[in-house]
C-alpha cells in the first residue's frame, strides 16, 4: 500500500493507563453493561441476571501480511445477535510488528447465563498509515484480514483457568492454511471506584541502541492466580533518554485487583521492528510502590536472565515513584444516588412531513377509538423511563415546526399553549399538552431543531450559576427529516460544553441518515459552520422501529449512551458526587 | 459592590492538545509543535514544544494572560518549529458572558485553518475567566487588576444563537491570516 512514510507514533503511545480523553468525546467508560439500565430494572424489582466480564486477548503465529516488516495486529470482538447481526463490543489497540501479540486493551462483555452469547473475533493487520488514529475510527474494510474465530461466552467462563484457545480460520470457514491461534481470557469485572495515579521515573538505564540512546517505555502486568501475567497498561515511549520520566499512569482497582497483588513492571527499549528489548524488570505491588514513593528511594531493576548460567543480575538502573495519588473514579450511579438530578425536557415534531393529522395514516392522527399514534406511543414508552430518573416530574415541553394560531410558524412553542409557562407535570401532562397542541397548531415546516436545542442549552446554561448538581436531557421526538442539518449541528456544537445531552427519538419509517450524523458514534466530531468543534458527543439517536421489533428495550435504547455522556461532563470538570467532601485528596 | 471597571480581565487558557496537524497539506507534523495564543496584537503567550506527539501533540499547558475588555476574539496559532500550521479565532462569547458564570471551565475545540483557509487539524483547549482571587494568577501580564473581579463580566454582549448582536460580530468565520 502506498503510504508515504512509516508512522511509528501510534505504536509509541500509552495504552490502558486511563488517560482521560478530554475533548475526544467518548471517555474510557466501559461498554457492554449499562449501569443506568441495570438500576432501572433493579429498582423495579427485576434483577438483571448478568455478570460484567472483561476479556483479555492474545494471539500466536499470526500470518505475516506486511512485506517489509511484520503484521500490525488488532483484534475486534463482536457479539452475534439473535437475528444474526454482529454487534461490535470493542477493539484492542494496534500492536506494531508482532505476530504473537498480547493486547492490553480489554473488551467488556456482559455474561448472561440464561442465553447463548456467541462471540466472533476478527484479527486485522492495520496499515501503518492508520496508526495515529483512534482505533474506533478505523474502517475495517481498509485493513488486511488475518483471520477469525468464534466461541460462546459460557465456553470461556466454564474453563477452569478461564482461558480458551481458538484456531483462527478464513472468513469462509475453510481452514486450509494455518492462520495461528487466538487465546481469550475472561475475568469478572471488579466494580471498584478506587484507582491510583503513579508517575514513574528511571535512572541510569542500560543503553540498548547503537547510534543513540535507548527509547524506553514501561509495561505493567498483573500476575494471575492461575499462573502467568496479564499486561494492564504501558506508558508512552520516551525517545533517546536513559533517565526518562513518563506521564502519569492511572491504574484502576479493576486492573490491579488489590494493593497486595504483585505487579510486574518491565522496562523496554522501543524498537520500530516490534522487537522491543527488555532492559530490566522488577516485581512490586501497589502497596510496595507506595512505600517507595514515601521513602523517595529507588528500586533496582533486574536484568532478564541471560548467558550460560541464566542468572538474573541486579542492575544499576533504578526505578523511582515520583508521585502516587489515590483517586476515586465515581460511577454514574454514585452521582445519581448522591442526589445529582437529571432533568428531562421534551420537544415534539409538528412538521407537515408527519402527514395530515386528520388522515389515519398520519403519525399525528388521533384515533377516536383511543388507539395511540406513533408519537403518543413514543411519549408513553419514553415517559416511563424519564419519570424514573427525573424526580420532580416537571418537564418543559415544546413543539417545533408548527403554525401557531396567529398564523406564523414557530420552531419552539410551548406545547401546553401557555404563552409563558412551558412546564407540564408528569407523562399525563405531556400527553394532554400534546393532544391539545394537535388541535391548536397546524403542521407546517421546515424541520429545524436549532431553536429547541438553543432553548434547552439556555436552561442548562442558566443552571450553572445556581444549581450545580443538575444535568439536562432534551428529548426530541421527530419523524426524522431535518431541513437544515448544519443549523442543527451549529446548535449542538454550541451546547456541547454544557450539562446537556440530546436524545433524538425517531418515529415512523423515514430515512434517519441525518440523525446518524448528529449521533457522532463513528468517531467524527461535529463541526459548526464557524469552525467550532463539539467538545464531546452529546447526541444519541434511537429509532423507535428498532425498539418495536424487539431488537432492544426502550430503556436500553434510551439510556445507552447517557452514563458515558454524563461522566464525560462531570469527570472533565472534576465534579464530585454530592456526598463526597470536596478536595479530599 | 464595586463598580465594574473598564480594564482587562485575566484568562487562563489551557492548551490541551491538537489533532491531525499536517505540514504542506499532506505530511504529518513530526515534532516540535507549539501553540501561540493571542488576545490582541500586543498580548500573546506560547506553550513549549511538544516532543513526542508528532501530528497529535499534547501540551496540557496553562497560559495565563490578559484579555482586553474590547477583545472579541482570541487567536490560537499552531506552529511546527518556525512554520505556521494553522489558526483558529475563538469568539470570546464562547467562554465568557451570556449565562456562563465566572470561573466556569469551558472545554472548547476548534478547526484550525492554514494561511489559505484550508482545514488543517483541530485544537482542544480549556478557558477560564478568572473571577475573585485571581491576583496570584497573572503571570507577567503587567496591569492585572484585582479590583474588577467579583462581578459577571459585562464586556461582551451575550450571543444567543438566533441573533447576532448589533455590534456586528460574526462568530468565528475563518479569515485569511498572515504575518
Amino acid at each position: 500500500m502506498g503510504n508515504f512514510c512509516s508512522d511509528v507514533k501510534g505504536g509509541q503511545q500509552a495504552v490502558g493507563g486511563g488517560n482521560q480523553a478530554i475533548g475526544g468525546g467518548g471517555g474510557g467508560y466501559s461498554a457492554g453493561h449499562n449501569e443506568a439500565v441495570d438500576f432501572f430494572f433493579r429498582a423495579k424489582g427485576e434483577h438483571a441476571l448478568f455478570t460484567p466480564m472483561e476479556l483479555s486477548l492474545s494471539a500466536t503465529k499470526l500470518r505475516d501480511r506486511d512485506i517489509m516488516s511484520k503484521s500490525d495486529p488488532m483484534a475486534v470482538v463482536y457479539m452475534k445477535k439473535r437475528d444474526g447481526k454482529l454487534e461490535e463490543l470493542g477493539r484492542t489497540e494496534v500492536i506494531m510488528n508482532n505476530l504473537d501479540p498480547t493486547w492490553i486493551q480489554k473488551i467488556n462483555v456482559t455474561y448472561q447465563f440464561e442465553i447463548v452469547q456467541p462471540l466472533i473475533f476478527h484479527v486485522y493487520d492495520v496499515d501503518t498509515k492508520y496508526h495515529n488514529l483512534p482505533v474506533k475510527t478505523l474502517d475495517l474494510k481498509d485493513q488486511d484480514f488475518l483471520g477469525e474465530a468464534s466461541c460462546v461466552v459460557s465456553e470461556i467462563v466454564t474453563k477452569r483457568n478461564r482461558s480458551l484457545t481458538l484456531n483462527l480460520h478464513n472468513r469462509d470457514g475453510r481452514g486450509l492454511k494455518n492462520l495461528g491461534t487466538l487465546t481469550v481470557h475472561a475475568e469478572e469485572t471488579v466494580a471498584s471506584r478506587n484507582a491510583v495515579e503513579i508517575t514513574f521515573r528511571c535512572s541510569a538505564l542500560v543503553n540498548k541502541d547503537l547510534f543513540s540512546k535507548s527509547d524506553p517505555f514501561l509495561r505493567i502486568s498483573r500476575t494471575v492466580e492461575t499462573g502467568g501475567s496479564i499486561p494492564i497498561c504501558k506508558t508512552e515511549v520516551v525517545n533517546n533518554n536513559l533517565n526518562p520520566i513518563w506521564k502519569p499512569v492511572c491504574l484502576t482497582m479493576q486492573q490491579f485487583v488489590s494493593k497486595e497483588n504483585p505487579l510486574v513492571i518491565e522496562c523496554f527499549d522501543f524498537n520500530t521492528s516490534g522487537n522491543h528489548q527488555l532492559i530490566g524488570k522488577l516485581q512490586k505491588s501497589v502497596a510496595e510502590l507506595e512505600t517507595l514513593y514515601q521513602s523517595k528511594a529507588g528500586a533496582n531493576l533486574i536484568s532478564p536472565s541471560s548467558g550460560f548460567r541464566r542468572r538474573e543480575k541486579v542492575l544499576k538502573s533504578e526505578i523511582f515513584v515520583d508521585r502516587l495519588v489515590e483517586k476515586q473514579l465515581y460511577s454514574f450511579l454514585d452521582y445519581i444516588s448522591s442526589g445529582f438530578e437529571l432533568s428531562f425536557m421534551v420537544a415534539v415534531d409538528f412538521t407537515a412531513s408527519n402527514g395530515d393529522p386528520r388522515n389515519p395514516t398520519s403519525l399525528h392522527y388521533i384515533d377516536p377509538s383511543g388507539r395511540l399514534n406513533a408519537y403518543q406511543q413514543a411519549i408513553l414508552e419514553v415517559g416511563e423511563v424519564i419519570q424514573f430518573y427525573d424526580s420532580d416530574r416537571h418537564f418543559p415541553a415544546w413543539g417545533f415546526g408548527g403554525r401557531t394560531p396567529n398564523g406564523s410558524v414557530s420552531h419552539c412553542f410551548n406545547l401546553n399553549g401557555s404563552p409563558s409557562d412551558f412546564e407540564v407535570e408528569g407523562v399525563e401532562g405531556i400527553m394532554a399538552a400534546y393532544r391539545s397542541a394537535i388541535h391548536n397548531f397546524a403542521l407546517a415546516g421546515p424541520t429545524l431543531f436549532g431553536q429547541v436545542i438553543n432553548k434547552a442549552a439556555d436552561i442548562a446554561g442558566h443552571s450553572l450559576s445556581s444549581h450545580h448538581a443538575k444535568y439536562y436531557i432534551l428529548l426530541i421526538i421527530t419523524d426524522g427529516v431535518v431541513s437544515d442539518l448544519q443549523e442543527t449541528i451549529n446548535s449542538v456544537v454550541r451546547a456541547s460544553d454544557l450539562p446537556l445531552s440530546i436524545l433524538i427519538v425517531g418515529v415512523g419509517n423515514a430515512d434517519f441518515k441525518e440523525m446518524e450524523i448528529l449521533d457522532a458514534d463513528n468517531g467524527d466530531r461535529l463541526e459548526s459552520s464557524s469552525g467550532r468543534i463539539a467538545t464531546r458527543d452529546i447526541v444519541q439517536f434511537v429509532p423507535m422501529r428498532e425498539v418495536h421489533v424487539g431488537q432492544m428495550s426502550v430503556v436500553q435504547a434510551l439510556l445507552e449512551e447517557l452514563p458515558s455522556q454524563f461522566l464525560s461532563y462531570v469527570r472533565g470538570r472534576d465534579i464530585k458526587p454530592l456526598n463526597v467532601p470536596p478536595a479530599s485528596s | 459592590m464595586e463598580k465594574p471597571c473598564n480594564s482587562s480581565k485575566v484568562i487562563e487558557v489551557t492548551v490541551i492538545s491538537a489533532e491531525g496537524l499536517l505540514l504542506n497539506r499532506k505530511k504529518p507534523v513530526k515534532k516540535n509543535a507549539c501553540v501561540v495564543v493571542r488576545s490582541d496584537p500586543f498580548n500573546s503567550r506560547s506553550t513549549g514544544m511538544d516532543r513526542e506527539g508528532g501530528s497529535y501533540p499534547s501540551w496540557n499547558e496553562k497560559l495565563v494572560m490578559e484579555l482586553p475588555v474590547r477583545a472579541r476574539f482570541i487567536t490560537v496559532e499552531a506552529h511546527s518549529g518556525s512554520k505556521l500550521i494553522g489558526t483558529a479565532n475563538i469568539p470570546v462569547s464562547d467562554f465568557a458572558g451570556g449565562y456562563l458564570p465566572e470561573n466556569y471551565l469551558s472545554f472548547l475545540s476548534y478547526r484550525l485553518r492554514n494561511a489559505n483557509g484550508e482545514k488543517n487539524g483541530i485544537i482542544n483547549l480549556s478557558v477560564k475567566v478568572k473571577g475573585e482571587g485571581a491576583k496570584s494568577g497573572c503571570g507577567g501580564g503587567g496591569s492585572c487588576t484585582a479590583s474588577c473581579s467579583g462581578r459577571p463580566w459585562t464586556g461582551v454582549p451575550p450571543v444567543d444563537g438566533s441573533k447576532v448582536s448589533d455590534l456586528g460580530i460574526v462568530t468565528g468565520i475563518p479569515v485569511r491570516y498572515r504575518y
